[in-house]
């Protein structure tokens, strides 16, 4: 059948799947940008946190369970990773959406932990582009001897959050393609089941919660509250 | 405060959320305080465009502050911008306060609040909380914390001027941060337990894998944030060679 129209003509090549993945891949790269601008230009609501950026994320996609639990398990690594000052920090919201993304989309247990690999990896890059486009503002400003009436301010300022925006586009729209176009094949052939896949990925972030004791005061100064919270725990998952 | 109105003042705070809009090396937050100051610049120096002009370059220049306190500065710094103090004073002022705004906002906000609150939402999602629930949980509860010294900031700038430093000092902000620990270590505790017996933990993929949890755990309290990036590539590089051994299988 022949396309009458433009829009027509450019899905005609595409089967529904493809189609679909291609706009869920437009979706997602938004909300990257969106929740980028959380991280540290707008607001700073902490929509940005893994967290809750992997709701969103798989909400987007219309699985927000798998979502929580890519968020859940990249926040357990990012826990000790905060937006101080001029400090280089792994980026979790563009990270987490490039995780749900890849998630989401691939089959079977390897999944989840080839997702969440591939965010712990974006993550930094995210933290890299974040670095380049500070230094990229720094342009915005009147530059010695020049001056940068009132007025201006709010049009550098639309133009900075405007930078920051397509930059997280950017960081989540190659992530998620860098992640389907490569890692199907792994997925495909991952060994391990479900729970073992989930405990690797525990196993590991077990590692930011000694990191977050350690700056709370350490387990001398803590123990005994951290004792309680153990024990508490510990009662708790046998009665549930 | 002689030109400062509510509406001046409700739009100096909506224009604080944007204090690191543009946030750079070279000045910092310098041209997100210009930008939240304007409204009530703008009401001070309304006769006055030069002096208006003149005053947004001297607000460009350097500043830094946890986002959350900038309120402070902007309140104290807009009470003696209406009250005609000398530039030089507000520089002064200026370089005064920001050191100890980002260090008390750091300590308080990122090493405290926010990590107990997405430990214990994390603990909630390993407990088997709904998606809803541990989103909404985590949002509100971090919010309240989060508005409300952002409000605060501002109300205690304006109330008191240059003296913000015995305002500071009798909030006690710091000793709050340490007041949060214990609650937080306790939160951790709750993590640990749930994270390693728990059944969406590491629980339920063997006694292995709850070993190599703890011993994990055991690193991060030993080796502190030195060990957090060997820690995740390690994570990375497992992966990594279980894929490939399930493709050569």
């Amino acid at each position: 059948m022949i396309c009458r129209t433009p829009i027509g003509w450019l899905l005609q090549p595409f089967s529904g799947a493809e189609a679909q993945l291609g706009i869920d891949l437009l979706r997602l790269s938004l909300l990257g940008g969106l929740l980028g601008l959380d991280g540290t230009s707008v607001g700073q609501f902490m929509v940005s946190r893994p967290l809750v950026a992997g709701v969103f994320a798989g909400w987007v996609v219309g699985d927000p369970v798998t979502g929580l639990a890519v968020g859940a398990i990249l926040e357990l690594y990012l826990l000790v990773s905060f937006p101080t000052g001029g400090a280089r920090f792994p980026e979790g919201a563009t990270a987490t959406v490039v995780a749900v993304g890849v998630a989401t989309a691939l089959p079977g247990p390897g999944a989840l932990p080839l997702g969440v690999v591939l965010g712990l990896v974006w993550g930094q890059l995210g933290g890299l582009s974040v670095t380049l486009y500070r230094k990229a503002n720094t342009r915005l400003l009147p530059q010695a001897g020049e001056a940068l009436r009132a007025g201006g301010l709010g049009r550098v300022l639309s133009i900075a959050l405007t930078l920051d925006f397509f930059r997280a586009v950017v960081v989540t729209t190659t992530g998620l393609i860098v992640g389907l176009s490569l890692l199907g094949p792994l997925a495909a052939a991952w060994p391990l089941d479900e729970a073992g896949s989930k405990a690797l990925l525990v196993a590991g972030g077990a590692t930011s919660a000694g990191i977050l004791l350690n700056d709370l005061g350490g387990l001398r100064a803590r123990k005994a509250w951290f004792a309680v919270g153990l024990l508490a725990g510990l009662i708790g998952v046998t009665l549930l | 405060m002689r030109r400062l109105t509510r509406g001046t003042l409700a739009a100096t705070f909506l224009r604080s959320f944007f204090i690191q809009g543009v946030w750079n090396y070279h000045t910092m937050l310098g041209a997100g305080f210009a930008f939240s100051l304007l409204p009530g610049l703008r009401r001070v120096y309304s006769d006055d465009p030069e002096g208006l002009e003149a005053s947004v370059q001297r607000h460009l220049e350097h500043f830094n502050s946890h986002p959350y306190l900038s309120g402070v500065a902007l309140g104290a710094v807009l009470r003696l911008e209406d009250e005609g103090v000398d530039e030089e004073t507000v520089r002064r002022f200026k370089i005064a306060v920001r050191g100890p705004l980002g260090s008390l906002g750091d300590r308080l906000v990122w090493a405290t609040w926010l990590p107990l609150v997405v430990v214990a939402s994390l603990v909630l999602y390993w407990l088997g909380a709904g998606w809803v629930w541990v989103t909404v949980f985590f949002l509100a509860v971090y919010n309240v914390g989060h508005l409300g010294l952002r409000a605060w900031g501002l109300r205690a700038g304006l109330a008191a001027g240059r003296d913000v430093a015995g305002r500071l000092a009798a909030a006690r902000i710091g000793d709050r941060a340490v007041r949060l620990e214990p609650v937080g270590a306790v939160f951790v505790g709750l993590l640990a337990a749930v994270l390693l017996g728990g059944p969406l933990g590491s629980a339920d993929g063997g006694a292995v894998w709850m070993g190599l949890g703890a011993a994990a755990f055991v690193g991060g309290l030993v080796g502190g944030h030195r060990v957090w990036r060997p820690a995740a590539a390690g994570t990375v590089v497992v992966v990594v060679l279980i894929s490939l051994l399930g493709v050569l299988r």
